[in-house]
């Protein structure tokens, strides 16, 4: 029974926003604990707002920052901190913590706290990163698989601490009478209680993901024209410039509220609670509208993925460039970002007008085409899983099936899912297929799934090999081991792991299963070769019935293409359109 | 007369160098030599008498009864009048051998003219008006035990006096490192003396970083291409001599050296020495090139605190007039890290052995010299040779680069290495060839016999004809080619007696110890006060730390280790195995922060 908790969330506001359902699951969890926070300096005045939690740690890095611009730092300095910071951390004798981060510094923090109950990524004695539960060694291999991935953070993060990301919802403390906050504002801007107010974020912590100024100003004009709306500008003080262009190209600007850099987190919560409406970019405010029920207009360019960090509540609305690059790969700096220019101020302003009238998420006649565009809708499924609902139904293609696979596929691989959801079953998920995607002109796919099936196909001889090799080497070592097989069963296990790797690499919608093969044997610990022979083992055997649990569903996907098939689905789903929205 | 020709004789046995030199130096009239009561010669200079005028023997004896032999250290007698205290030594302790060091050559030349050399030898090595850097370079002075003949060090106080200053700064430089930046030219000749000056300072103990500029080769012979218009060329030329310049400047404010030391070709305009003057460090040039064939010297010889030369004479003259504020003449060396004897394998045995070698550029001079060798077994190596000829039928490289590492192999294989000193015009031999190669060096250095055409700087370097052949003609290259191929145990003596003279006196570490001398010889309290001053990083890092705390501790093995930083900290974690320790967890995590930071 954990009595001390620590949560460790170094990284930004939005991923502590996004932290509050694990907080909660764990609050619920160990009711008598006491949990604490550990933030980095640049997010302590948003501490108050998260909920469940008792104390909090504040890791105080911008002040290097500053003194490094000056020339005026050692690395001697940082190390001081350092160590009388983690001491202090040290002597509140934590028995469990949950790392929220994959960095290096936070599993080396894990490694001089001495914690013995982690929850995440850690570095052993030796300093090699690691991580035991399965949800954490995923969330090692996402960032090189994002295209595939169909699981928001959020799950991730609460799944990794095994609480069920189904029970819990992203929330945030607000202050009490949040209005009375912004009073004088409101009164100064002569807004009336009933006037539609919408909110834009037009900033982001990296200026690629930025939809552009003057896109943001059409937008505020048509929001003005066609509906009257006023339009309230979020962001901190260095995005003012942002602010200011928009204010500048903007015809109605006479509707626009500058708040850039005037607001202090309580007033943003109740500017943003304000709002009906947030258009923003991937951000920390984005994050607050989903907790407080703002609907959200998101706009997802360069890294930013909606699957891995839209908003994690129902009812809003994502934008995203459906282009090949799009996301870009972890590591990747564009210099040409065309993403951003996908997406049209007039393809936001219908949406909205639409939401407006309709109550729902719909597309429009006059949207124009939308080949290069996603759109999504956040819902809620069958299983009570926050999923992304595609709402422009586009022809389907082979990474939309695999991560459709995948989103079955995981669940049932890495965790305790509740396997008696018949949603889970294969005909249900084509069902689901089928309504998210046309799959009406899908010659083009079907041979390259059928050849992408034999592949993995050949991945289970592998994996049935590999558990052979690792099998007669875990018997040699019981009996009298020679040196020489020895060596040629490693050698031949070596060649097995280079031959999945090769193949992982030739065929990237494959590479997740045999990524986190890779993953869990990078965990494996100490020197006992007979225990290491055990664990390669069940890293091949899992390995194989993953690939096995893949096969059953890309054939049910295959199966559900075949021609006589396709005419049967389509019929069927056509009678049924009328009921999904956006048609 | 007939007591100076008969010493002379015996001198040019037992040093024929300096039986040279005294031969073309005259008795100083200033030297006087008088008769002391006792019947024995005494020398005057001016009003000073170098040895008592009435028993000098009684004196010598009386000076040496206080004089105490120390084992292992090696006598070294200040002066030498008419070496009557050196005879005393000799006698005394029979079975020690005695270094004098006398500045006047013309003394010298009096003492040979009025004293019987013969008792002094061989046990006494006379050191005549040698410049210091080169005794404290190459006589190992923190191993000297001194007897001062004080009326001879009163008369030349200068001479002793630095003579003093290298022994100090000797004893300085062996306890501290001083930070030495190395210019490399952009390509050329010089560009492996300047690789083996920096490794040589490193062996030093010094921490050394090398501008290299020779990164850049490509690109710059690249500008060659871009245009015809001369104009433009020299523009583009310019252009790139300057960021080499800043390129240099910015390395150096990264360093803050100690020292500057650019090699001949280094891409240093007279701005941009200027510019690295604002360090206030002093900035040498070594020139081993050619004065005659390279000019260029004439635009920076003025803008360098130190110019270093492997040529005399009318070199130095021209420097002067160049306004070339300290000169100082500094011959080419070997590198023994990379020069060395190496074991062939059957197939480099098969690749390189040959009875006649040679391996360089295909110079003007060589190409007509090498073909009147033909009817011999004779293999080429080196760039520029007209593979089409004869001639280029016995080049084994097509004309390919070839590494030092290869080039050793050469010189470990032939029976006989032939070293022609480059000339543009000469037909064969230059007459008046003066400077020595780096090849002169570097096959001894590697065991390998030798054939060098005659040089006048060879004299001073090697015992011609004991340590090194020459020759002064085609003719006489193919006379002794003959003879030398016929008389193995000749040839391998001579070899091996090269080879014992370049590992003693001739390495790149001697010559960099003599620049060091040369340079910092009269400033020692100076250099000695900047080291104090200055703070290493670690030093810092650890005052940071705090004495005694377990971070001092962790630090204090990196001390000396060259260009300290917070990476080579991480390296040695990483290098490490086992559990890792609270301060490497702790480093790891700056690490991050540092990282994460830029």
């Amino acid at each position: 029974m954990a009595e001390r908790i620590l949560i460790m969330s170094l990284t930004r506001m939005g991923d502590l926003v996004q932290a509050t359902p694990l907080i909660s699951g764990m609050r619920q969890k160990y009711p008598d604990s006491v949990i604490t926070l550990m933030v980095s300096s640049d997010f302590e005045s948003f501490i108050p707002n998260i909920p469940d939690i008792d104390n909090s740690i504040v890791l105080d890095i911008r002040q290097f920052k500053k003194r490094e611009r000056e020339q005026d730092l050692s690395w001697v300095v940082i190390y001081q901190y350092l160590e009388s910071f983690l001491e202090e951390v040290k002597a509140q004798r934590f028995d469990l913590v949950v790392n929220l981060s994959h960095s290096k510094l936070s599993a080396l923090m894990i490694l001089y706290l001495g914690i013995k109950k982690v929850c995440g990524f850690l570095c052993n004695e030796t300093g090699d990163r690691m991580t035991e539960h399965p949800w954490m060694q995923y969330f090692g291999i996402e960032p090189f698989n994002r295209n595939y991935n169909p699981f928001n953070l959020v799950e991730i993060f609460t799944r990794s601490a095994d609480v069920r990301p189904e029970d819990q919802r992203i929330r945030i403390n607000v202050p009490e009478e949040p209005l009375s906050l912004i009073a004088p504002d409101l009164s100064r801007e002569a807004i009336r209680d009933d006037e539609l107010v919408i909110g834009i974020q037009a900033g982001s912590s990296i200026e690629g993901r930025r939809w552009p100024a003057s896109h943001f100003a059409e937008l505020a004009d048509s929001l003005a024209d066609g509906l009257n709306a006023r339009i309230v500008l979020f962001g901190v003080e260095s995005e003012a410039p942002i602010a200011g262009e928009i204010c500048r190209l903007a015809t109605r600007s006479e509707k626009i509220i500058n708040l850039t850099g005037k607001t202090n987190i309580p007033k943003l919560i109740a500017w943003v609670g304000r709002c009906r409406y947030l258009v923003t970019n991937d951000t920390g405010t984005m994050h607050i509208a989903a907790a407080l029920g703002t609907t959200i207009v998101g706009l997802f360019f360069a890294h930013a993925h909606p699957y891995e960090t839209g908003p994690y509540s129902p009812g809003h609305v994502l934008f995203q460039a459906r282009i090949s690059c799009a996301p870009c790969s972890y590591g990747v700096q564009c210099n040409n970002i065309v993403c951003i220019h996908k997406v049209k101020p007039h393809h936001l302003y219908s949406m909205i007008q639409a939401h407006i009238n309709a109550g729902g998420w719909n597309l429009t006649d006059d949207m124009g085409p939308l080949d290069e565009v996603n759109i999504y809708e956040t819902r809620y499924g069958n299983d009570q899983r926050l999923t992304l609902k595609p709402l422009t139904r586009h022809p389907i293609k082979l990474d939309d099936v695999f991560r459709w696979a995948y989103s079955s596929l995981w669940l049932e691989s890495l965790g305790e899912y509740d396997h008696c959801d018949n949603s889970r079953d294969e005909a249900a998920m084509v069902e689901l297929m089928w309504q998210d995607y046309d799959c009406g002109g899908i010659d083009e796919i079907v041979e390259p799934l059928r050849y992408k099936i034999e592949v993995v196909k050949d991945l289970i001889k592998l994996s049935r090999e590999g558990t052979k090799a690792t099998t007669s080497l875990i018997k040699m070592l019981h009996s009298r081991p020679s040196s020489k097989k020895m060596q040629a069963l490693g050698d031949k296990i070596s060649g097995i792991d280079e031959t999945l790797n090769q193949t992982g690499c030739a065929h990237p919608e494959i590479k997740p299963v045999i990524d986190l093969f890779v993953k869990r044997k990078e965990n494996f610990q100490g020197d006992d070769v007979v225990r290491l022979g055990k664990d390669t083992l069940r890293c091949y055997e899992q390995m194989r019935k993953e690939f096995t649990r893949l096969i059953l569903l890309l054939n049910a996907a295959e199966e559900s293409f075949a021609p006589g098939v396709i005419d049967k689905n389509q019929v069927g789903f056509d009678s049924i359109n009328a009921l999904v929205p956006g048609r | 007369m007939h007591l100076f020709n008969e010493n002379l004789k015996l001198l040019r046995d037992h040093d024929p160098a300096l039986a040279l030199r005294v031969e073309s130096a005259r008795s100083l009239d200033a030297v006087q030599v008088i008769v002391s009561k006792d019947g024995n010669p005494v020398p005057r200079v001016g009003s000073v008498s170098l040895h008592s005028t009435y028993r000098p023997k009684d004196e010598a004896a009386r000076a040496v009864s206080e004089f105490a032999v120390k084992g292992g250290l090696q006598n070294v007698v200040y002066g030498l009048g008419f070496g009557y205290h050196v005879a005393e030594l000799l006698n005394r302790y029979y079975s020690r051998s005695v270094t004098v060091i006398e500045p006047s050559l013309e003394l010298f030349h009096a003492f040979i003219s009025a004293v019987n050399l013969k008792p002094f030898l061989p046990r006494t090595r006379f050191l005549v008006a040698e410049p210091t850097p080169k005794i404290g370079a190459r006589f190992k002075p923190e191993n000297w035990n001194i007897l001062s003949h004080l009326p001879s060090v009163r008369l030349s106080p200068d001479y002793f006096n630095r003579l003093e200053q290298s022994r100090k700064l000797a004893g300085v430089l062996k306890s501290n490192s001083l930070r030495i930046l190395v210019v490399n030219p952009i390509y050329g000749g010089s560009l492996p003396t300047a690789r083996f000056c920096a490794e040589a300072l490193k062996n030093l103990g010094h921490h050394v970083a090398s501008v290299e500029c020779d990164k850049f080769a490509e690109g710059f012979l690249s500008l060659d291409g871009i245009t015809r218009n001369k104009e433009n060329s020299q523009i583009l030329s310019t252009v790139f001599m300057n960021m080499m310049g800043d390129m240099t400047a910015a390395k150096a404010a990264d360093f803050r050296p100690d020292l500057i030391l650019a090699l001949a070709q280094a891409p240093l305009t007279p701005k941009a020495i200027q510019k690295l003057k604002v360090l206030q460090v002093p900035i040498a040039f070594w020139f081993v090139e050619d004065f005659r064939t390279l000019p260029y010297w004439k635009d920076v010889a003025s803008s360098y605190d130190h110019f270093f030369t492997f040529q005399q004479g009318e070199f130095f003259d021209q420097l002067e007039a160049h306004g070339a504020k300290s000169v100082y003449y500094l011959p080419q060396a070997c590198f023994p890290d990379i020069h060395r004897i190496h074991d062939l394998t059957p197939e480099e045995k098969k690749s390189y052995e040959a009875d006649l070698s040679f391996m360089g550029a295909a110079y003007y001079n060589r190409r007509k010299t090498f073909p009147q060798l033909l009817d011999h077994d004779i293999k080429i190596w080196g760039t520029g040779w007209e593979l089409e000829s004869s001639l280029g039928q016995r080049v084994q490289n097509e004309n390919k680069r070839v590494s030092s590492d290869e080039t050793v192999k050469i010189y470990n294989a032939a029976k006989i290495h032939l070293n022609l000193h480059s000339s543009t015009f000469h037909e064969s031999i230059n007459p008046e060839g003066d400077f020595v190669n780096p090849r002169t060096f570097e096959i001894p250095a590697c065991c390998g016999f030798q054939l060098v055409d005659q040089r006048s700087e060879l004299k001073d370097l090697f015992r011609v004809g004991e340590e090194i052949i020459t020759f002064n003609s085609v003719a006489d290259l193919r006379k002794k080619i003959a003879y030398y191929l016929e008389h193995d145990e000749e040839r391998k003596t001579i070899a091996l007696n090269g080879r014992t003279r370049v590992l003693s006196e001739h390495t790149m570490e001697h010559r960099m110890t003599e620049l060091l001398i040369y340079i910092f010889g009269d400033q020692v309290e100076a250099l000695k006060q900047r080291l104090a001053d200055r703070k290493e990083p670690l030093d810092v890092l650890i005052e940071q730390a705090g004495a005694n705390t377990e971070l001092a501790k962790f630090l204090e093995p990196f001390r000396g280790a060259p260009e300290f930083s917070l990476k080579t900290v991480i390296a040695h974690i990483a290098k490490g195995e086992g559990a890792l320790t609270k301060p490497e967890t702790l480093l790891l995590m700056v690490n991050q922060l540092v990282h994460e930071g830029k």
